[in-house]
């Protein structure tokens, strides 16, 4: 009897300790508020209120709370990701597919809607404040362009997604010039862990868009004409979601004097009570091309918001060492944020916006569209999911 | 509260054990009582009160049944005893439905109560089971209560009948099998998880890639048929696998609530193997009341009819569930004439010829059966099982990319596998025999419980990392 007792008092003294060194190290850790792997801001601990325990957001956020609090999170994580490749034989981990040291997220299948609704956005945009103006558009290829189908996994058409916003252009009678940046672009011109594209690799995509556009001529695009600039440790987004080890990048930023004089004006940092100044009024908020005070964790958890200093409605950068006196207008994604710099010795001023942060019927209000080149580019999978442009 | 959540595995589980142990056995079924309550409140906060309610009104009307027993008042309370748990069953579940589809009077109900519908059968029983003098009444409040709340089968069975725990509840644990209860619910209880987080969970998302799709092609409608069944094989039994072992830690023996359904060779040995505790309340209240199989035929015939629109119904109410209900009333009544009309005839096949088509007869059905459960509509389900044929809207003959399909089956075959091979005893029959070999060697006893221990170890971690993951919530700067 007593040989049996202890014989079962092995598994429940293990579960008890394990049960009890979770506990124990949740009680003793302290709380972070930040995780670095996930990029975010990890939930607090709930407070305990009639409303909150009647209506259920104390259960549910408290949930939360302990999910991502709890110990060895990131470990635990990537444990769950090697049962799903090397056990379960999955070829993704939460959509995350790893190949030559790339990762990417899948994307697909082509949503024409979604394409169609782009066109539509974007010939309601040129109807209603630049009826007149050259219009360009390109799209940015992601990685899976570069790596899907020739390892096996779905991706979505992209001579049929560019078929459809082709077709939807030419169908609107406006007149609309198209640019392959595709061709320019290979898998190396991406950063490995995240899904941008890297900025010191852009020179070939930049002469191609600077020639479309007509200011071919007034662009340095060589190596030897910038200074590079090492951002170590940069663990792109796909680093988190794939939870398995993966060597950080390196976000290589480029400066030349025409950069450093530049200065940008961005909405979000320059609205007080409701009240907005502008980039060439006084009193506005000025910040230079890069920002290098969004590399610490209180400001961004992104290390590529040194581009711009990251997501915002409209920015204006005023480039006075210009060649030109031309004004450039992107719609863009945050791709444009490490590219648009490389524009800066064609054009006085380069506004971007970014539809996914104000609404279309808003932006005349800040920004003069009157002789501009205006240029939209969008990376497929924005174009495969515009429902967020507003 | 889930028991796949962390807050319920490390948090409320530990402090349960903890406090239950902690006190005499004469407190246990207090804290028993106020532990179920916590669970169940932590998911209805404002329902617990009307579950409170139910145990007061069931207990103090049995009472008085009791009490009145000789009397036309104490029948009076024994249907009240039983109607008014229905009553609520009805209003919160069923109102709504037959509203629509009787007067066409379209409304809005309060939410379903998490488990109603466990524990208004668990009540019914328990004043049936009274009435009829198959149980002595419950005198104590907590003991009755803490029978009705039992968290471990609170919200998805199985369902326990009062007799079947009555005498932990009334007498406690039995001290010589604490160890060896203890050991087992915590083995089982890890399984159960496991079938739960690790399989129908995963199983789950690739059903969800595949209706993803607008369109797709016939191979993999029929591995989305095959995983639906699978997913919900695996969450229910799984389910049940860790109410059982969470019985065996507090001393209780529930009853079993899955015997490998899908190894059955006919559909009422389906149903002797699936969800049985439920095909057993049916069958002891309903379809033995109303005389079972010894009347005339066509009375037989609307007995089962009954007996399985109820148990359609009891899933959901939804034209879904019912139809689906019904296609096991007729499969049985067909099962049971083919049996008898094959019992003087002379037919021999050979057993494993026999046993190959009884076993794909069964599983078609079972597919079948599942799309119709899983689906919202009628339509829904139509055009999944058009789809399992090569044709309905679900195909696309000019949408479907093979290489698409072909790659959504490519990743998740490893998990199909495992599940199909998971749902037969194989796993089972393959570690009694490993445990048989290694008990006949030195040390192989020893070898046997380190094999528990990690096993059950590994399947914890395993659960905790992928229940960890699944709140993985990037921040992506728009996706990028």
């Amino acid at each position: 009897m007593r040989k049996g007792r202890q014989k079962h008092r092995v598994i429940i003294l293990t579960l008890l300790f394990y049960m009890a060194g979770i506990v124990l190290v949740f009680t003793l850790c302290s709380s972070k508020t930040i995780s670095e792997s996930e990029r975010r801001r990890l939930a607090q601990k709930p407070k305990l209120t009639a409303a909150s325990l009647t209506d259920k957001s104390f259960m549910e956020d408290m949930e939360t709370y302990l999910l991502d609090h709890f110990p060895f999170r990131d470990g635990l994580r990537r444990i769950k990701a090697y049962f799903a490749y090397d056990v379960l034989r999955q070829k993704e981990n939460n959509d995350i597919y790893v190949v030559d040291g790339y990762a990417s997220k899948l994307e697909y299948p082509l949503d024409g809607a979604s394409v169609r609704r782009l066109a539509g956005k974007m010939t309601s945009l040129k109807h209603q404040y630049f009826p007149n103006q050259n219009t360009w558009y390109a799209m940015v290829p992601d990685k899976n362009y570069f790596l899907a189908e020739q390892n096996g996994y779905p991706s979505i058409d992209y001579t049929q997604m560019t078929g459809i916003l082709m077709q939807e252009l030419e169908d609107s009678g406006q007149n609309w010039n198209d640019m392959d940046i595709s061709s320019s672009l290979d898998i190396g011109d991406y950063y490995r862990t995240d899904t941008h594209w890297r900025q010191e690799q852009l020179f070939d995509t930049a002469a191609k868009i600077g020639e479309a556009l007509g200011v071919g001529e007034y662009l340095k695009l060589q190596k030897a004409d910038f200074e590079e600039h090492a951002i170590e440790n940069f663990y792109g987004v796909y680093y988190g979601q794939a939870a398995l080890p993966m060597k950080p990048d390196t976000i290589i930023y480029l400066t030349d004097e025409t950069i450093e004089k530049a200065s940008v004006w961005n909405l979000e940092e320059n609205i007080l009570d409701g009240k907005v100044t502008m980039s060439e009024e006084k009193g506005a908020v000025l910040k230079p091309v890069y920002r290098l005070d969004k590399l610490t964790e209180e400001m961004s958890l992104d290390k590529y918001d040194v581009f711009l200093g990251g997501a915002s409605s409209i920015q204006v950068i005023q480039s006075p060492l210009a060649a030109t006196d031309k004004r450039l207008i992107i719609f863009r994604d945050s791709y444009t944020s490490s590219l648009a710099p490389l524009f800066l010795e064609a054009y006085r001023e380069i506004t971007l916006v970014d539809l996914r942060y104000i609404s279309s019927d808003l932006i005349g209000e800040y920004v003069d569209f009157e002789g501009a080149d205006i240029l939209f580019l969008y990376s497929t999978a924005v174009v495969n999911h515009a429902a967020v442009l507003k | 509260m889930l028991f796949s959540s962390i807050t319920f595995l490390y948090f409320f589980l530990p402090c349960a054990v903890l406090f239950y142990f902690m006190v005499p056995q004469k407190g246990r079924n207090f804290i028993l009582f106020v532990m179920s309550l916590l669970f169940y409140a932590w998911g209805e906060p404002v329902y617990v009160l009307l579950m409170l309610m139910q145990i007061v009104i069931s207990f103090v009307l049995v009472l008085l049944m009791d009490r009145f027993r000789e009397e036309r008042a104490g029948r009076a309370f024994y249907m009240l005893s039983v109607l008014l748990p229905f009553a609520a069953l009805f209003y919160f579940k069923y109102f709504h439905f037959f509203m629509e589809n009787l007067f066409g009077i379209r409304i809005k109900t309060a939410a379903l109560p998490i488990g109603i519908s466990f524990y208004t059968f668990q009540i019914a029983s328990y004043c049936i089971d009274v009435w009829h003098g198959r149980v002595k009444r419950q005198e104590n409040f907590i003991t009755y209560a803490a029978y009705v709340t039992l968290f471990p089968q609170l919200v998805a069975g199985p369902i326990v009948r009062y007799s079947e725990i009555e005498q932990t509840l009334v007498k406690g644990m039995d001290s010589s099998e604490l160890y060896g209860s203890l050991e087992q619910g915590i083995v089982r209880f890890a399984a159960g998880l496991g079938k739960k987080v690790l399989i129908a969970n995963v199983i789950g998302e690739f059903a969800a890639e595949v209706l993803a799709l607008e369109q797709r092609g016939i191979a993999l409608s029929w591995a989305y048929a095959i995983a639906v069944s699978l997913q919900i094989y695996f969450d229910f039994s799984g389910y049940s696998d860790m109410a059982i072992g969470l019985g065996n830690i507090f001393g209780f023996h529930f009853p079993e609530n899955f015997r490998y359904p899908f190894i059955s060779k006919s559909i009422s040995e389906f149903w002797r193997r699936w969800h049985i505790t439920l095909g057993a309340w049916f069958r002891d209240y309903v379809y033995i009341p109303l005389g079972g199989n010894r009347v005339r035929m066509i009375r037989w015939i609307f007995n089962i009819f009954a007996v399985w629109f109820l148990t359609g119904l009891w899933h959901g109410a939804g034209w879904n569930f019912i139809l689906w209900g019904l296609m096991f009333a007729v499969l049985l009544v067909m099962e049971k004439g083919c049996s008898r009309l094959s019992a003087g005839a002379d037919i021999s096949f050979p057993r494993y010829i026999a046993g190959f088509f009884r076993h794909l007869y069964v599983a078609a059905v079972i597919i079948i059966s599942f799309l119709i459960f899983q689906n919202d509509t009628l339509t829904g389900a139509f055009a999944d099982i058009q789809a399992l044929a090569g044709c309905g809207s679900r195909i696309g003959h000019a949408a479907v990319k093979p290489e698409m399909d072909a790659y959504l089956l490519r990743n998740r075959i490893g998990i199909l596998c495992i599940g199909l091979i998971g749902s037969t005893p194989v796993p089972l029959w393959l570690w009694q025999r490993a445990q048989e070999r290694l008990n006949g060697i030195r040390f192989g006893a020893a070898a046997v419980r380190l094999l528990r221990v990690l096993f059950t170890a590994v399947l914890l971690l395993l659960c905790t990392a992928y229940l960890i993951d699944g709140s993985f919530n990037p921040f992506l700067y728009f996706r990028f």
